[in-house]
C-alpha cells in the first residue's frame, strides 16, 4: 500500500506531446480510474508508472520514492493487461507464482501465497490447467491472482474487461472492486468506458488530449462537471447539450436556441453570453401540456424493462429523456417537460468551462 | 460432380510426381538389395533379392568402406553439432533483434541474409582460406564452423519472425514480474518458440548431414571425412561397387527420413511461420 504521486509528467513520442504536464495524486489504498477516449494518453500515463514507457519530464513518485530511474521490478508494482499476457506454456499456479520463483522465494512460500490468492479468487480447481484451457473470465482471474500473490505496494489495470462479453464484465467489475475492498492496495484502473469508471472509483480521473480535465469523485463528475467534456462523457445516457444565448432578466432565467425554444436556466453567465446548455436525460420531467414546460414530440420509444428511453424533438433538437416505469406514449405523440433550474449545467460556448455555481 | 473432378485432377498431377521423386529412390533400393550382376539387369526386380550388400557395409568387408563406422560417426557429430550451435547463435540473435530491438539488430540481419546472394559454392574457396588462417583446416571444426554458418542466417530470420510473433505483452509481463532479459530469454521466449527452434535445428542438422562440397574440401584426412564425401571416394575408380555405394547411400538416407517423420509437425508449422500474416 502507497500513496502515488504524479508531478507534471510529460511525454512524447518524437514530436507529438501524449502526455501534456500532468500533475496529480493518489492516496494510500485508493480506486483512481483513469478514463477517457481512445487516444487520451491514460494507457501511456499508466505504462509510465509501471516504467514500461520512459518518462520525457516532471517525476513520478510511488510510497514518496520518486520512480523515473527504477526498473519495472524494483517499483514493487503488479499490472494485469487487457490481453491477460498469462505465460502460455505455464500452468496456472506457474504462472501466478512466476514472480516470486523470479525472487527466489521458497518452494513452500510460494504455495502458500498461491493458495491464498487462488482461495481469494476462487480459482482453486483450476491451478493445474493451463490458460488455453480456462474461459476468459478465469483468465482473466489468473492475471489477477499474479498480480495479488506478489503483495505489491500498487495494483495497475490497463482495460483488463475490454476482451469479456458484456455480461461478464458486469461480474468481473464487481469482483475487482470487492477485491479492492479486501485488500485495500492502491489501485490505479485504466479504461475507456465510463460505467466502469463510474461504478468502480473511489475518484475518477478523466482525461483529453494528454491532459486532465477533471478530478473527482463519481458523484462529483455527474453532478457538477468542470467542462463540456466531461459533462459529455460522463453519464449514461449522455448529457443533453444544446447551444443557445442567455437571457437574464430579473430573478429567472432561460437560454434561448436558435429555433426559438426557451430553455429554463439557473444562476450563472451574464445575459446575452453564447452558452451550451447541458440536462441529464433524468432530469427533465414529463408534465402536461402547458406553461412553462417545454414542449416536445416523441420519435422513438425505447422500453428497457425498469426504464423507459425517449427519443424526443425539441425544437431543432433531439433530446434524450430517461422515465422511470412505463409509459403508454407513442412516436408523433406531443408532450411537455419540466426542467428544474437546479439541474442545468451551464458551460461557456467558446472555451466549455463551466459557468458558476 | 465437381468435387470428383478436382480429385480426379489432384490424382493425375500427383501420381507423375510421386513416381518422379519416388523412382530414383527405388533404383538405389534396388542396387542394394542386388548382386553385383543383377545390379545392371535392368529388371523391375532382382531375381535373388539379397541382404548381402549390407551385411558387406556394416561389417566394412570392402576397400571403400574401411572406416565406414567412423565416417559415419562424423556424420553425425558433424549435423548434431552444426544443429546444436545454429540454434544457440540463431535463437540469441533472434531475441535480441525481436525481443530487446538491439539496435542495428535489422541492418545485421540484413546482411545475413545478402550472404544468400552469393551462392555457397563462390564462398567455398574464400571460407577455405579463412579456415587455414584459424588453423583450422582438416579439423573438424572447420566444417562445424562453415556450416553453421551458412545455416544460421536463415535460422535467424526463421526465429525472428516467429519470434515477432509473440504477444508483447508477455514480455511486459515478465518484466514487472520481475525477469531479466536472460530470464525472459530462457523461461518464456525459448518455451514458446520451441516449434521453430526444433523445425530450425533439424533444418540445420540436415544440412551439415547432406553436405558435400564444404565436407570434400575442408576435411581430407579418411578417418575424418564424413560419408558423403566417402561416397564420391567410390566413384575415384574405375570399377566402382555401385551396388554397395548404393547401399550405403540407402542407409545414409534414413536417419534424416526418421528425424523428418519424427518431426513432421513442427518442420510445417516452423518453417511456415512467420510466412504470411496471420
Amino acid at each position: 500500500m502507497a500513496p502515488v504521486s504524479f508531478n507534471n509528467v510529460a511525454k512524447t513520442f518524437g514530436s507529438t506531446e501524449v502526455i501534456r504536464g500532468i500533475s496529480f495524486d493518489i492516496r494510500d489504498g485508493e480506486f483512481m480510474v483513469l478514463v477517457g477516449p481512445s487516444g487520451c494518453g491514460k494507457s501511456t500515463l499508466l505504462r509510465m508508472l509501471a516504467g514500461l514507457e520512459e518518462i520525457t519530464a516532471g517525476t513520478i513518485a510511488i510510497d514518496g520514492r520518486v520512480v523515473n530511474h527504477v526498473d519495472s521490478k524494483d517499483r514493487d508494482i503488479a499490472m494485469v493487461f487487457q490481453s491477460y499476457a498469462l505465460y502460455p506454456h505455464m500452468s496456472v499456479r506457474d504462472n501466478m507464482g512466476f514472480s516470486l520463483r523470479l525472487r527466489r522465494a521458497e518452494r513452500s512460500e510460494i504455495d502458500a501465497r498461491v493458495m491464498r490468492a487462488a482461495r481469494i479468487l476462487n480459482l482453486e480447481p483450476y491451478l493445474d490447467r493451463y490458460p488455453r484451457e480456462l474461459s476468459g473470465g478465469q483468465r482473466q482471474r489468473v492475471a489477477m491472482g499474479r498480480a495479488i500473490v506478489r503483495d505489491p505496494k500498487v495494483f495497475l489495470f490497463d482495460e483488463p474487461l475490454s476482451n469479456l462479453d458484456a455480461k461478464l464484465r458486469v461480474q468481473m467489475r464487481s469482483e475487482i472492486k470487492a477485491l479492492h475492498q479486501r485488500l485495500k492496495t492502491t489501485t490505479v484502473y485504466v479504461t475507456h468506458d465510463q460505467i466502469e469508471a463510474m461504478t468502480m472509483a473511489d475518484r475518477i480521473v478523466v482525461m483529453h488530449d494528454g491532459a486532465i480535465e477533471q478530478i473527482g469523485t463519481p458523484l462529483e463528475l455527474y453532478d457538477r462537471p468542470d467542462n463540456l467534456f466531461v459533462a459529455q462523457f460522463i453519464g449514461s445516457p449522455a448529457m443533453n447539450v444544446v447551444r443557445g444565448t442567455l437571457r437574464r432578466t430579473g430573478g429567472a432565467a432561460h437560454v434561448e436556441t436558435a429555433d426559438g425554444v426557451r430553455w429554463p436556466a439557473g444562476s450563472g453567465g451574464v445575459d446575452g453570453q453564447g452558452v451550451a446548455y447541458g440536462v441529464r436525460p433524468d432530469h427533465l420531467e414529463l408534465v402536461g401540456g402547458g406553461e412553462p414546460a417545454v414542449p416536445g414530440e416523441i420519435v422513438v420509444v425505447e422500453p428497457t424493462g425498469s426504464e423507459t428511453e425517449l427519443v424526443v424533438r425539441i425544437g431543432d433538437a433531439q433530446i434524450i429523456v430517461e422515465t422511470h416505469g412505463r409509459t403508454t406514449l407513442q412516436p408523433g405523440d406531443t408532450v411537455g417537460f419540466a426542467i428544474d433550474p437546479a439541474n442545468v449545467h451551464l458551460f461557456d460556448q467558446a472555451s466549455g468551462a463551466r459557468l458558476a455555481p | 460432380m465437381k468435387r470428383l473432378l478436382t480429385e480426379a485432377r489432384l490424382v493425375l498431377i500427383g501420381i507423375p510426381v510421386a513416381i518422379w521423386t519416388l523412382l530414383p529412390i527405388y533404383h538405389m533400393f534396388l542396387f542394394s538389395i542386388s548382386t553385383k550382376e543383377e545390379a545392371f539387369s535392368g529388371e523391375l526386380w532382382p531375381a535373388h533379392p539379397t541382404l548381402r550388400n549390407f551385411g558387406i557395409v556394416f561389417r566394412e568387408q570392402n576397400y571403400f568402406l574401411n572406416h565406414f563406422w567412423r565416417q559415419f560417426a562424423n556424420s553425425l557429430l558433424i549435423a548434431v553439432a552444426v544443429g546444436a550451435i545454429t540454434l544457440v547463435v540463431a535463437a540469441g540473435a533472434a531475441f535480441s533483434i525481436s525481443r530487446l530491438r538491439t539496435r542495428g539488430g535489422r541492418l545485421v540481419l540484413n546482411c545475413a541474409l545478402f550472404t544468400y546472394f552469393i551462392p555457397a559454392a563462390f564462398l567455398a574457396v574464400p571460407m577455405y582460406k579463412a579456415m587455414g588462417t584459424y588453423g583450422l583446416l582438416n579439423t573438424q571444426w572447420a566444417l562445424i564452423l562453415a556450416m553453421v554458418t551458412i545455416a544460421s542466417p536463415y535460422a535467424i530470420w526463421v526465429l525472428k519472425q516467429a519470434s515477432d510473433k509473440l504477444p508483447w505483452e508477455l514480455d511486459e509481463a515478465a518484466r514487472i514480474d520481475g525477469a531479466s532479459p536472460l530470464q525472459l530469454f530462457r523461461l518464456v521466449y525459448l518455451p514458446l518458440i520451441a516449434p521453430s527452434l526444433v523445425a530450425v535445428g533439424t533444418y540445420a542438422l540436415l544440412l551439415a548431414w547432406n553436405e558435400y562440397l564444404y565436407a570434400f574440401l575442408l576435411l581430407s584426412n579418411d578417418k575424418d571425412i564424413t560419408l558423403p564425401v566417402a561416397l564420391g571416394h567410390f566413384l575415384s575408380a574405375d570399377d566402382s561397387p555401385w551396388e554397395l555405394l548404393m547401399t550405403t547411400g540407402l542407409i545414409y538416407a534414413l536417419p534424416p527420413a526418421a528425424i523428418y517423420y519424427a518431426f513432421k509437425r513442427y518442420m510445417v508449422t516452423g518453417l511456415t511461420a512467420g510466412a504470411v500474416k496471420s
